[in-house]
């Protein structure tokens, strides 16, 4: 086990540190400016009434930033990297959504005036969700992993099972 | 419109006292207003026709009169418009015999049919007297003009506008991109103009 899972670790700690980085730029670039530039970028999406897109645009960076801090500290890796999922999840489904019906808007990805949505910011977002779900699956794996043998189930010291993410 | 045209007229003294030159013709307002606002705009973009003739009156109403803010009109004609730089061209030169304003309107207003038949110069000359008429002509070629309109354009290429409409709102060194402003995200601008205010 321990062999499989050391490039499984370098993987996930590469993963990590590089979508916290991702997430910590993000939010930086859209606190930077006043939050109705983020604000115009997620209304053009046409998802959200606007008194939803003001709250959104006020607290998702913060959350963005949160997220990041969490995934490069490791730290709760599993809640961090289910959230970054999530978030990641949502965030690609409206750009296919928006790309689908040709509405050539800025994706909002890094604050409010950005790439228009386009094929490459398409790959690079799905890039970024296969890299987070990745990443979530191996935080969770550990759990998966069966008891080494001769080692009962509930070992107090399970670390050298474990991916060191 | 109605409202663009009595603002407009309440604005004149504040128009001759404003900037020297053409740029005193193609700003709306009084410079010495804390905002400042740089219209990107294309004449025969359909979405510049809609803000000229539903958002521009209600920002003029609610910034310009008041003297928070003024408007710099710039001329950002895309090239997928056919006869969008010419419009430009007649409406700069326009500015140079203080008709900017009436020239914009009537290019506007006639936007569907111009755009259609390529006869730009007809919108034009329905508002000009047939002296103005010639020397707005000729000014359309004059080279200073023409290069009025690309310094425009260079500036919106370095600014990164996006679209036509775009407005760039800024207060000293505070400068912010605002594209595609229309009455649906107009709370949005007067956050963000009114963030610049205090």
């Amino acid at each position: 086990m321990a062999s499989s899972s050391k490039p499984l670790g370098w993987l996930a700690l590469v993963l990590r540190i590089a979508l916290g980085g991702i997430f910590i730029y993000a939010a930086w670039a859209k606190l930077r400016d006043p939050w109705e530039l983020y604000a115009l970028a997620i209304n053009s999406y046409e998802v959200l009434p606007l008194w939803a897109v003001e709250v959104v645009a006020r607290t998702l960076p913060w959350l963005e930033l949160l997220v990041g801090i969490g995934l490069v500290a490791g730290v709760g890796l599993r809640i961090w990297s289910s959230i970054t999922s999530l978030l990641l999840l949502v965030f690609f489904s409206l750009m296919v959504r928006a790309y689908a019906k040709g509405m050539q808007i800025s994706c909002g990805c890094f604050g409010g005036t950005g790439d228009i949505i386009s094929p490459w910011t398409l790959l690079r977002d799905g890039s970024m969700l296969a890299g987070s779900l990745v990443l979530t699956w191996l935080a969770f794996a550990r759990r998966r992993q069966p008891a080494a043998p001769g080692r009962p189930v509930s070992d107090p010291n399970p670390a050298s099972d474990r991916i060191p993410v | 419109m109605k409202s663009y045209a009595v603002a407009l007229a309440a604005l004149l003294p504040c128009l001759a006292a404003s900037l020297g030159g053409v740029d005193k013709a193609k700003t709306i307002g009084n410079p010495s207003a804390p905002v400042r606002i740089d219209l990107f705009s294309d004449f025969q973009c359909p979405g510049c026709k809609a803000f000229h003739e539903t958002l521009l009156p209600t920002l003029i109403r609610d910034y310009i009169v008041p003297g928070k803010a003024y408007i710099v009109n710039r001329e950002f004609p895309l090239t997928m418009h056919p006869y969008s730089r010419q419009a430009a061209d007649y409406a700069t030169a326009a500015a140079a015999i203080g008709k900017y304003q009436q020239v914009a309107d009537a290019l506007f207003q006639n936007q569907v049919s111009w755009s259609t038949s390529g006869k730009v110069w007809d919108a034009v000359a329905g508002v000009l007297t047939p002296a103005e008429q010639k020397k707005v002509q000729a000014l359309a070629k004059d080279p200073a003009i023409l290069a009025q309109v690309q310094q425009d354009v260079d500036a919106g290429t370095a600014q990164h506008v996006p679209q036509t409409p775009t407005i760039l709102v800024s207060r000293g060194k505070q400068q912010y991109s605002f594209p595609g402003p229309d009455p649906g995200n107009y709370p949005l601008l007067r956050s963000l103009i009114n963030g610049l205010l205090k």
